[in-house]
């Protein structure tokens, strides 16, 4: 009988490998469904894991050696189970709506579920294993699994531009882990998390390494510049890369860092930076951008840089404002790329210059994105809202006033992008070239399947209690954080904390009603036409705000900003290696090949005077 | 057991390639049959005699599998590539040498001057086998210029009985390792430097894994420089490793470059579109070739890290990764240039089926090996004995 542990990480690889030996007899969308069952048993799997961690158990398990002196082990507690259901919950959503996303695929569709269900399989095996080597083999293959995603259109020169940037990115910085893994074993002796031997060999060295690998993971700046690259993907990929699986994996090593050994205050600093600086970059980054799913990228960035602030800031109330926060990211985040997708899938095109006024034609996909959008931006009634206002609550109590600031500037940037982004979209005028007549509402279970999610976006939102108690709770205090967190529905705290952000609110809309009532006093004119002489007769376009002209706005505004992008210093390090290489090549030809035997001679000179005087 | 059946495995691989994809005459049979026959008998010898403390028979084994080598380059014909093969016999006659005279100076009782000159003498002949940095020199000739499956079985079979040999010379004279560990390190990190930036100079892709051949052995040699089981289980996987993936790698490139009718560089252009087979057998090389998990190379690699680490504390890991760093370089971009991406290429040689299909069959077996490394290292094969001394 197979350990409850292991149930979700064997039914997604049980299921790879049914996916493979049945690839000749199975349809694209039986595919589908196969893939789609056997995230929603995993689900079911952790479900039950749920019911015992929820109550502060650890589930345990051993399934023999995976190699020799290494044991797949699995600790299962609070935090576990929180990052296996947001992969296969989210996952399992975004396989359902692959199913039709995936049918008219001419070919890979089995390659393509084949390293979906490896991807979710990985993901449940990294936060679940206490074995460090085998959590770096899961974040491995996870990236291996998304580079070959990513690159799904191999003979597009786009795909697989983005494809070799997340490899090369991801896997350098996982270095950092198997670096700080190897040293940990050095000086513990075991590869065990859980040993108490682990704690005092976490130096902060290490943990500088093993931050290095989340940043990467994670799209933590500076090492966040493969996101936006990795679009040229199908949608499904995106989604699953963005929201609930890939970029998480950064944030459960983080927090697993708590359970692991002591957390020093200067991590912690460091970590507050790179939060800040990651969500003011993220968003400005975004407000460029006329590429639907690269504005969704940035904006990934900019979310994940609130997410690892929460955590940073190592509080009760902050560790948990983290972790809803990642939770409630994968749930919105997940719904607007599958909102983007079935908008790409249906016009053909993500270019916010071209499209427009698709909200007539495509009415369940434009409800489902306002809900996510407004999500995203914290609108009162959505899992955005409880998330802000927990991290903003957690921030003030902890005195952290510039990162209340810069939270709060990101917060408006958020809203100004995603403004954007919905009315160059969905409302507004089409481009010329977009043929309107042929937008439909796309297949009814890819409908569901962001529905599902936006419904949960909803619901998580007016009443929070339902993923807070059974869910994050049990994950903090697996991380030997206390829970007294008291939230009413909608997510407004009345415990610990409350009174800060209660004062905070209530002077953000003391504000908002003293520019009303000014507004008001003034007399204001609604807005009119103004008649502007243009020389002569009036020029036939420029009517109208579009896309391109925030865009256009923005670079112009936040230049500064943009030269903080990292991918120039990226490319001279690549050439100073390649000219190196180059270099040492030409001395090698006109020496050590074009003369072997004077090469020799003084190799065995150099080689006798080593030997006799080391 | 399981590390046998990898070797008949591999051998069995390049042979049915060779017999799809002709490398050679008669002789090349004969020749190749003769070298892994000798590198397999040199194998089963160490092992039988570990106990004895005899390597004599092994080693000449192992010297005459060389000398095989060296004629089935020479079976080609061509100018080029019987230059390649004098200059491959000018390295291989005096390494030789020097291992056999090497060898019989050290006597247990030695002077220690007498055991250091049997250690330059050993060195020296090694770096010449081995093609360590800097006398590589025979090495990017016979990729260039030999068939892909002769260059296989040098830097597979013929390197694993070579790594074998050096591994027992580990057992047997310890002292040489341990006294001079600053030397062996120091060797091991110019060849990992030197093979992988080499490489990365490359334009043609033969010579570029010629050149990422010796920064793998250069790896491997610190591995068994680390000692302990850890390290000496690294090098005896990464041997294996190495092997089936440079097998992978240059069958893919062969099968590439019958295609195109002419050498594979960095300026070919989406072969994956016209190749898919080759190409995805490529890239499982490749990835298991630099150690990325779960590809099979990484069992050893994470091994020698460790044994790397205890014995050369974080500086000697970190110079490890910054060359694994290089590794995945070297290789995503001779992946993207020249398999991935719109085709351009005009492919029109004859389709082979079974050269693909052996080189599947591999790529299943070290995908399979990645994925449960267990398989192998529960019980040590002959090699993995040889190595560790279980």
């Amino acid at each position: 009988m197979i350990d409850l542990a292991l149930v979700p990480t064997a039914v997604l690889l049980a299921a790879a490998v049914l996916e493979l030996a049945l690839a000749r007899w199975l349809s694209r969308a039986a595919k589908g469904w196969l893939a789609c069952s056997a995230a929603a048993a995993a689900a079911a799997g952790v479900l039950a894991l749920a019911r015992r961690t929820g109550h502060g158990e650890v589930v345990t398990a051993a399934g023999g050696n995976w190699d020799a002196g290494v044991p797949v082990a699995y600790h299962v507690d609070g935090l576990s189970v929180m990052f296996m259901l947001m992969g296969t919950v989210i996952g399992g959503a975004i396989l359902l709506y692959s199913v039709r996303y995936m049918e008219h695929e001419a070919e890979g569709t089995t390659r393509f579920y084949v390293l979906m269900l490896s991807f979710i399989g990985g993901f449940t095996l990294l936060v679940g294993t206490s074995n460090l080597l085998l959590v770096y083999v899961a974040w491995e293959a996870m990236g291996l699994c998304s580079y070959f995603l990513v690159g799904f259109w191999y003979r597009q020169q786009a795909s697989v531009d983005g494809a070799r940037k997340v490899l090369i990115i991801t896997h350098v910085g996982g270095y950092g882990l198997l670096a700080a893994i190897v040293m940990l074993f050095v000086r513990s002796g075991t590869f065990d998390w859980t040993d108490p031997a682990m704690a005092t060999a976490l130096s902060g060295g290490l943990v500088a390494l093993l931050l290095v690998a989340a940043m990467a993971k994670s799209v933590l700046y500076p090492l966040h510049t493969w996101i936006p690259e990795a679009m040229n993907a199908p949608t499904p990929v995106s989604g699953l890369l963005h929201s609930a699986c890939y970029v998480k994996c950064g944030v459960y090593l983080i927090a697993r860092l708590y359970s692991i050994g002591p957390w020093h205050d200067v991590f912690g600093d460091a970590l507050l930076l790179v939060g800040c600086v990651t969500m003011l970059v993220g968003a400005v980054f975004a407000v460029a951008q006329t590429d639907l799913k690269k504005l969704l990228a940035f904006s990934t960035v900019s979310q994940l840089g609130y997410i690892v602030t929460g955590l940073a800031l190592g509080t009760d109330l902050g560790v948990a404002a983290g972790l809803y926060y990642a939770a409630s990211h994968g749930l919105f985040k997940g719904t607007l790329f599958l909102c983007a997708g079935a908008v790409q899938h249906t016009t053909g095109t993500r270019d916010m210059r071209t499209l427009g006024g698709i909200a007539a034609r495509m009415p369940v996909t434009t409800a489902v994105w306002l809900v996510a959008a407004a999500a995203i931006v914290g609108v009162p009634g959505t899992t955005g809202f409880v998330a802000k206002w927990l991290l903003f609550g957690a921030a003030l109590e902890a005195r952290q006033v510039v990162v209340v600031a810069v939270a709060w500037i990101v917060s408006l940037v958020t809203v100004f992008y995603f403004l954007k982004a919905t009315i160059s979209v969905f409302y507004g005028a089409p481009g010329p070239e977009l043929r309107t007549d042929d937008i439909r509402e796309v297949a009814p279970s890819m409908r569901v399947g962001m529905g599902v999610l936006g419904t949960a976006c909803l619901v998580f939102g007016v009443a929070p209690q339902l993923l807070m108690q059974p869910v994050v709770a049990p994950a903090v205090r697996s991380l030997g954080f206390d829970w007294n967190i008291q939230l009413t529905w909608l997510g407004v705290m009345t415990g610990a904390g409350a009174a800060a952000v209660t004062a905070g609110g209530g002077a953000v809309i003391a504000a908002a009603a003293l520019g009303g009532l000014v507004f008001g006093l003034v007399h204001a004119s609604p807005a009119r036409a103004v008649a502007v002489f243009s020389g002569g007769d009036p020029l036939p376009s420029g009517d109208a705000l579009g896309a391109v002209d925030f865009a256009e706005m923005a670079q112009t505004a936040f230049t500064p900003v943009y030269s903080l992008d990292p991918d120039p210093l990226y490319i001279r390090i690549w050439h100073a290696i390649r000219d190196t290489a180059v270099g040492l090549g030409t001395v090698a030809r006109a020496t050590a090949e074009d003369h072997p035997v004077a090469t020799a001679a003084v190799s065995i000179a150099i080689l006798c005077g080593g030997v006799w005087l080391l | 057991m399981t590390e046998l059946i990898v070797l008949s495995c591999l051998i069995a691989g390049i042979g049915l390639y060779a017999w799809s994809v002709p490398q050679g005459s008669r002789s090349w049979w004969l020749l190749a049959g003769a070298t892994a026959g000798l590198v397999l008998a040199a194998i089963a010898v160490s092992n039988s005699v570990r106990s004895t403390g005899d390597s004599w028979t092994a080693a000449i084994l192992l010297d005459l599998a060389e000398l095989a080598a060296v004629a089935l380059v020479w079976t080609r014909a061509t100018d080029e590539s019987g230059r390649a093969a004098r200059r491959y016999l000018g390295a291989i006659v005096p390494a030789i040498a020097c291992t056999l005279i090497g060898g019989g100076l050290l006597q247990s009782g030695a002077p220690p001057a007498v055991e250091k000159l049997a250690l330059c003498l050993l060195v020296f002949g090694f770096a010449l086998k081995l093609a360590w940095i800097p006398l590589y020199f025979w090495l990017p000739d016979v990729a260039a210029h030999a068939p892909v499956m002769t260059t296989a079985l040098i830097v597979s079979v013929v390197d694993i009985g070579t790594l074998t040999e050096l591994a027992g010379l580990r057992a047997r004279a310890p002292q040489l390792f341990d006294d001079h560990a600053a030397v062996w390190t120091a060797i091991a990190l110019l060849s990992m430097y030197g093979g992988v930036l080499l490489a990365l100079a490359q334009r043609e892709l033969k010579r570029m894994l010629a050149f990422s051949t010796i920064g793998d052995v250069g790896l491997l040699v610190l591995g068994l420089v680390a000692g302990g089981a850890t390290g000496l289980s690294g090098a005896s996987i990464g041997a294996l490793n190495h092997a089936l993936s440079k097998v992978l790698l240059f069958g893919a490139v062969g099968l590439a470059e019958r295609g195109l009718g002419r050498s594979v560089t960095l300026d070919t252009r989406g072969l994956a579109a016209r190749l898919p087979v080759p190409a995805a057998v490529f890239v499982i090389g490749a990835l298991g070739f630099i150690g990325v998990p779960p590809g099979f190379g990484f069992g050893a690699y994470w091994r020698i890290y460790l044994a790397a680490a205890n014995y050369g504390g974080p500086a000697l890991l970190g110079a490890l990764l910054v060359v694994a760093v290089l590794d995945l370089f070297c290789y995503a971009r001779a992946i993207h240039c020249t398999w991935l991406g719109p085709a351009r290429d005009a492919v029109t040689g004859v389709p082979a089926t079974l050269a693909p299909a052996a080189l599947v069959a591999l790529a299943v077996l070290m995908i399979g090996l990645g994925l449960y490394p267990g398989v192998l290292t529960a019980v040590p094969g002959p090699v993995l004995a040889v190595v560790t001394g279980r």
